[in-house]
Protein backbone atom coordinates (compact mmCIF):
# COMPACT_ATOMS: atom_id res chain seq x y z
CA UNK A 1 0.00 0.00 0.00
CA UNK A 2 1.20 3.39 -0.95
CA UNK A 3 -1.22 5.14 1.38
CA UNK A 4 0.54 7.21 2.38
CA UNK A 5 1.83 8.87 5.43
CA UNK A 6 1.72 12.27 3.78
CA UNK A 7 -2.00 12.02 3.15
CA UNK A 8 -2.65 10.76 6.63
CA UNK A 9 -0.55 13.49 8.21
CA UNK A 10 -2.25 16.36 6.45
CA UNK A 11 -5.66 14.75 6.57
CA UNK A 12 -5.49 14.61 10.33
CA UNK A 13 -4.87 18.38 10.49
CA UNK A 14 -7.65 19.32 8.18
CA UNK A 15 -9.98 21.83 9.73
CA UNK A 16 -8.01 21.78 12.98
CA UNK A 17 -6.21 24.73 14.54
CA UNK A 18 -2.84 23.39 13.47
CA UNK A 19 -3.65 23.16 9.75
CA UNK A 20 -0.80 24.72 7.77
CA UNK A 21 -1.49 27.70 5.53
CA UNK A 22 -2.68 26.84 2.05
CA UNK A 23 -3.12 28.62 -1.19
CA UNK A 24 -5.38 27.32 -3.92
CA UNK A 25 -5.17 23.73 -2.78
CA UNK A 26 -1.43 23.63 -2.24
CA UNK A 27 0.75 24.16 0.77
CA UNK A 28 2.34 27.56 0.71
CA UNK A 29 5.66 28.46 2.21
CA UNK A 30 6.85 31.99 2.72
CA UNK A 31 10.51 31.01 2.89
CA UNK A 32 12.72 27.98 2.29
CA UNK A 33 13.23 27.42 6.03
CA UNK A 34 9.47 26.90 6.41
CA UNK A 35 9.47 24.15 3.83
CA UNK A 36 12.56 22.68 5.46
CA UNK A 37 10.91 22.65 8.88
CA UNK A 38 7.72 21.16 7.48
CA UNK A 39 9.57 18.45 5.58
CA UNK A 40 11.76 17.50 8.55
CA UNK A 41 8.78 17.05 10.85
CA UNK A 42 7.02 14.82 8.35
CA UNK A 43 10.16 12.82 7.68
CA UNK A 44 10.93 12.26 11.37
CA UNK A 45 7.42 11.14 12.13
CA UNK A 46 7.31 8.94 9.05
CA UNK A 47 10.46 7.26 10.32
CA UNK A 48 8.95 6.79 13.74
CA UNK A 49 11.22 9.17 15.61
CA UNK A 50 8.08 10.59 17.16
CA UNK A 51 4.37 10.02 16.72
CA UNK A 52 2.56 12.43 14.45
CA UNK A 53 -0.14 12.82 17.09
CA UNK A 54 2.42 13.80 19.69
CA UNK A 55 3.91 16.38 17.38
CA UNK A 56 0.44 17.72 16.69
CA UNK A 57 -0.64 17.96 20.30
CA UNK A 58 2.49 19.93 21.08
CA UNK A 59 1.83 22.14 18.06
CA UNK A 60 -1.79 22.70 19.06
CA UNK A 61 -0.85 23.54 22.61
CA UNK A 62 1.82 26.08 21.57
CA UNK A 63 -0.62 27.66 19.12
CA UNK A 64 -3.17 27.85 21.94
CA UNK A 65 -0.58 29.45 24.22
CA UNK A 66 0.15 32.05 21.55
CA UNK A 67 -3.53 32.81 21.11
CA UNK A 68 -4.03 33.38 24.82
CA UNK A 69 -1.49 36.19 24.78
CA UNK A 70 -2.11 37.64 21.32
CA UNK A 71 -4.90 39.00 19.25
CA UNK A 72 -5.84 36.75 16.35
CA UNK A 73 -4.95 39.47 13.89
CA UNK A 74 -1.55 40.14 15.47
CA UNK A 75 0.86 40.48 12.53
CA UNK A 76 3.63 38.82 14.50
CA UNK A 77 1.83 35.48 14.01
CA UNK A 78 4.12 33.08 12.21
CA UNK A 79 2.75 29.57 11.85
CA UNK A 80 6.00 28.00 10.75
CA UNK A 81 8.02 29.65 13.48
CA UNK A 82 5.81 27.88 15.99
CA UNK A 83 6.14 24.72 13.91
CA UNK A 84 9.94 25.01 14.07
CA UNK A 85 9.91 25.57 17.83
CA UNK A 86 7.73 22.49 18.31
CA UNK A 87 9.98 20.47 16.06
CA UNK A 88 13.03 21.48 18.12
CA UNK A 89 11.17 20.50 21.27
CA UNK A 90 10.24 17.10 19.87
CA UNK A 91 13.75 16.39 18.65
CA UNK A 92 15.13 17.31 22.02
CA UNK A 93 12.59 15.16 23.81
CA UNK A 94 13.64 12.21 21.70
CA UNK A 95 17.15 12.65 23.00
CA UNK A 96 18.61 13.56 19.63
CA UNK A 97 20.11 16.77 20.85
CA UNK A 98 22.15 17.86 23.84
CA UNK A 99 21.18 20.79 26.03
CA UNK A 100 24.08 22.81 24.62
CA UNK A 101 22.53 22.76 21.18
CA UNK A 102 19.33 24.52 22.07
CA UNK A 103 19.15 28.13 21.02
CA UNK B 1 13.75 35.90 26.64
CA UNK B 2 10.00 35.71 26.89
CA UNK B 3 8.27 32.91 25.14
CA UNK B 4 6.88 34.94 22.24
CA UNK B 5 9.31 37.79 22.00
CA UNK B 6 10.95 38.22 18.65
CA UNK B 7 14.36 39.36 17.55
CA UNK B 8 14.57 41.92 14.75
CA UNK B 9 16.28 39.55 12.40
CA UNK B 10 13.56 36.99 12.93
CA UNK B 11 13.62 35.47 9.45
CA UNK B 12 17.38 35.02 9.51
CA UNK B 13 17.20 33.49 12.98
CA UNK B 14 14.51 31.04 11.92
CA UNK B 15 16.43 30.09 8.81
CA UNK B 16 19.52 29.48 10.92
CA UNK B 17 17.54 27.37 13.40
CA UNK B 18 16.12 25.22 10.63
CA UNK B 19 19.56 24.81 9.09
CA UNK B 20 21.10 23.91 12.44
CA UNK B 21 18.41 21.36 13.14
CA UNK B 22 18.77 19.74 9.75
CA UNK B 23 22.55 19.63 10.13
CA UNK B 24 22.18 17.97 13.53
CA UNK B 25 19.77 15.35 12.20
CA UNK B 26 22.06 14.61 9.28
CA UNK B 27 25.04 14.33 11.60
CA UNK B 28 23.15 11.90 13.83
CA UNK B 29 22.25 9.86 10.77
CA UNK B 30 18.51 10.35 11.23
CA UNK B 31 18.00 11.96 7.84
CA UNK B 32 20.14 12.67 4.82
CA UNK B 33 20.59 15.86 2.89
CA UNK B 34 17.91 14.95 0.37
CA UNK B 35 15.26 13.74 2.84
CA UNK B 36 13.35 17.00 2.89
CA UNK B 37 13.39 17.34 -0.89
CA UNK B 38 12.19 13.78 -1.28
CA UNK B 39 9.26 14.13 1.05
CA UNK B 40 8.35 17.53 -0.32
CA UNK B 41 8.38 16.33 -3.90
CA UNK B 42 5.25 14.36 -3.05
CA UNK B 43 3.46 17.61 -2.39
CA UNK B 44 4.91 19.31 -5.43
CA UNK B 45 4.17 16.61 -7.96
CA UNK B 46 1.73 14.07 -6.60
CA UNK B 47 -0.75 15.89 -4.46
CA UNK B 48 -2.04 18.92 -6.15
CA UNK B 49 -4.82 20.65 -7.95
CA UNK B 50 -2.46 21.06 -10.90
CA UNK B 51 -3.11 17.40 -11.75
CA UNK B 52 -6.85 17.85 -11.78
CA UNK B 53 -6.53 21.07 -13.75
CA UNK B 54 -4.58 19.21 -16.45
CA UNK B 55 -7.30 16.56 -16.68
CA UNK B 56 -9.98 19.20 -17.02
CA UNK B 57 -8.08 21.14 -19.67
CA UNK B 58 -7.49 17.99 -21.71
CA UNK B 59 -11.18 17.11 -21.47
CA UNK B 60 -12.06 20.58 -22.78
CA UNK B 61 -9.92 20.27 -25.89
CA UNK B 62 -10.37 16.55 -26.58
CA UNK B 63 -13.93 15.17 -26.65
CA UNK B 64 -12.68 11.57 -26.79
CA UNK B 65 -10.68 12.16 -23.63
CA UNK B 66 -13.70 13.71 -21.98
CA UNK B 67 -15.72 10.59 -22.78
CA UNK B 68 -13.01 8.39 -21.42
CA UNK B 69 -12.84 10.50 -18.28
CA UNK B 70 -16.56 10.00 -17.77
CA UNK B 71 -16.61 6.29 -18.66
CA UNK B 72 -13.32 5.08 -17.23
CA UNK B 73 -11.76 7.81 -15.15
CA UNK B 74 -8.77 5.78 -14.06
CA UNK B 75 -7.85 4.94 -17.64
CA UNK B 76 -7.96 8.63 -18.48
CA UNK B 77 -5.86 9.50 -15.44
CA UNK B 78 -3.43 6.79 -16.43
CA UNK B 79 -3.06 8.35 -19.87
CA UNK B 80 -1.85 11.56 -18.27
CA UNK B 81 1.00 9.70 -16.61
CA UNK B 82 0.73 11.31 -13.18
CA UNK B 83 3.05 10.13 -10.48
CA UNK B 84 0.08 8.85 -8.49
CA UNK B 85 -1.01 6.19 -10.92
CA UNK B 86 -0.47 2.57 -10.08
CA UNK B 87 -1.92 -0.08 -7.85
CA UNK B 88 -2.69 0.89 -4.30
CA UNK B 89 -2.20 4.59 -4.78
CA UNK B 90 -4.54 6.95 -3.04
CA UNK B 91 -7.04 8.15 -5.57
CA UNK B 92 -7.07 4.84 -7.34
CA UNK B 93 -10.82 4.83 -7.62
CA UNK B 94 -11.39 8.34 -8.77
CA UNK B 95 -14.45 9.16 -10.78
CA UNK B 96 -15.18 12.31 -12.73
CA UNK B 97 -18.60 13.98 -12.63
CA UNK B 98 -18.90 16.06 -15.78
CA UNK B 99 -20.77 19.34 -15.69
CA UNK B 100 -23.06 20.00 -18.66
CA UNK B 101 -25.42 22.82 -19.62
CA UNK B 102 -28.16 20.88 -17.81
CA UNK B 103 -26.33 19.46 -14.78
CA UNK B 104 -24.09 20.95 -12.13
CA UNK B 105 -22.18 18.49 -9.96
CA UNK B 106 -21.06 18.94 -6.38
CA UNK B 107 -18.85 16.57 -4.42
CA UNK B 108 -18.88 16.00 -0.70
CA UNK B 109 -17.34 13.34 1.48
CA UNK B 110 -17.68 12.13 4.98
CA UNK B 111 -14.04 11.36 5.68
CA UNK B 112 -11.11 13.38 4.53
CA UNK B 113 -9.50 10.09 3.59
CA UNK B 114 -11.81 9.89 0.60
CA UNK B 115 -10.94 13.29 -0.75
CA UNK B 116 -9.21 12.89 -4.11
CA UNK B 117 -5.91 14.48 -3.08
CA UNK B 118 -4.02 13.51 -6.20
CA UNK B 119 -6.18 15.71 -8.38
CA UNK B 120 -7.48 18.31 -5.97
CA UNK B 121 -4.63 18.90 -3.56
CA UNK B 122 -5.45 20.02 -0.05
CA UNK B 123 -9.10 20.55 0.67
CA UNK B 124 -10.26 23.83 2.14
CA UNK B 125 -10.91 23.88 5.87
CA UNK B 126 -14.69 23.94 5.55
CA UNK B 127 -14.76 20.79 3.49
CA UNK B 128 -14.48 18.55 6.51
CA UNK B 129 -17.08 20.48 8.41
CA UNK B 130 -20.04 18.19 9.18
CA UNK B 131 -22.60 20.93 8.70
CA UNK B 132 -21.26 21.71 5.23
CA UNK B 133 -21.58 18.08 4.23
CA UNK B 134 -25.01 17.61 5.71
CA UNK B 135 -26.38 20.79 4.19
CA UNK B 136 -24.72 20.23 0.81
CA UNK B 137 -26.50 16.90 0.60
CA UNK B 138 -29.85 18.31 1.73
CA UNK B 139 -29.99 21.74 0.11
CA UNK B 140 -27.15 22.02 -2.39
CA UNK B 141 -28.66 24.97 -4.24
CA UNK B 142 -28.80 27.05 -1.10
CA UNK B 143 -25.30 26.07 0.01
CA UNK B 144 -23.88 26.92 -3.41
CA UNK B 145 -25.67 30.26 -3.23
CA UNK B 146 -23.81 30.96 -0.02
CA UNK B 147 -20.60 30.31 -1.94
CA UNK B 148 -21.70 33.00 -4.37
CA UNK B 149 -22.60 30.43 -6.98
CA UNK B 150 -26.18 30.84 -8.11
CA UNK B 151 -27.11 27.92 -10.27
CA UNK B 152 -29.80 28.51 -12.87
CA UNK B 153 -33.11 27.16 -11.46
CA UNK B 154 -33.54 25.12 -14.63
CA UNK B 155 -30.28 23.30 -14.02
CA UNK B 156 -30.20 20.09 -12.04
CA UNK B 157 -27.69 19.84 -9.18
CA UNK B 158 -26.28 16.41 -8.48
CA UNK B 159 -24.42 15.74 -5.25
CA UNK B 160 -21.84 12.97 -5.16
CA UNK B 161 -20.73 11.55 -1.85
CA UNK B 162 -17.19 10.26 -2.02
CA UNK B 163 -16.34 7.12 -0.15
CA UNK B 164 -13.31 4.97 0.42
CA UNK B 165 -14.30 3.19 -2.79
CA UNK B 166 -15.01 6.10 -5.08
CA UNK B 167 -13.50 9.55 -4.89
CA UNK B 168 -15.35 12.04 -7.01
CA UNK B 169 -14.15 15.21 -8.65
CA UNK B 170 -15.98 17.58 -10.93
CA UNK B 171 -15.08 18.48 -14.50
CA UNK B 172 -16.41 22.03 -14.77
CA UNK B 173 -17.65 23.57 -18.00
CA UNK B 174 -15.22 25.37 -20.22
CA UNK B 175 -15.71 29.11 -19.86
CA UNK B 176 -16.54 31.40 -22.76
CA UNK B 177 -13.79 33.49 -24.27
CA UNK B 178 -11.20 30.73 -24.29
CA UNK B 179 -11.24 29.80 -27.99
CA UNK B 180 -7.77 28.98 -29.18
CA UNK B 181 -6.38 28.62 -25.66
CA UNK B 182 -3.69 25.99 -25.18
CA UNK B 183 -4.21 23.21 -22.66
CA UNK B 184 -1.72 24.91 -20.41
CA UNK B 185 -3.56 28.23 -20.56
CA UNK B 186 -6.83 26.45 -19.88
CA UNK B 187 -5.42 24.48 -16.94
CA UNK B 188 -4.33 27.74 -15.32
CA UNK B 189 -7.99 28.80 -15.11
CA UNK B 190 -9.15 25.71 -13.20
CA UNK B 191 -9.39 26.03 -9.43
CA UNK B 192 -9.78 23.29 -6.80
CA UNK B 193 -13.13 24.84 -5.87
CA UNK B 194 -14.35 24.41 -9.45
CA UNK B 195 -13.32 20.74 -9.31
CA UNK B 196 -15.30 20.36 -6.09
CA UNK B 197 -18.32 21.97 -7.69
CA UNK B 198 -18.54 24.94 -5.33
CA UNK B 199 -17.41 27.30 -8.08
CA UNK B 200 -17.40 27.50 -11.84
CA UNK B 201 -14.41 28.34 -13.98
CA UNK B 202 -14.55 32.02 -14.78
CA UNK B 203 -13.67 33.39 -18.18
CA UNK B 204 -10.14 34.78 -18.32
CA UNK B 205 -9.68 38.27 -16.97
CA UNK B 206 -12.74 38.20 -14.72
Amino acid sequence: MQTNFEHFALGSMLGKPDMPPKDNGSLCFGAPWQRQAFGMALALSKQGVFEWDDFRSELISVIAAWEVTHDKSDPSWDYYEIWLTVLETMVERCGLTGATETL
Amino acid sequence: MERFEYPNDREAVNAARARALEALLIEKGVITSDTVDKIMSIFATEMGPFNGAKLVARAWVDPAFKNLLAEDTMAAVEEMGFATKGAGAEGEHMRAAINTPGVHNLIICTLCSCYPWPVLGLPPYWYKDPSFRARAAREPRKVLGEFGLNIDPGKEIKTWDSSAQIRWFVVPERPAGTDGFSEEQLAALVTPEAMMGVAIVKPPGI
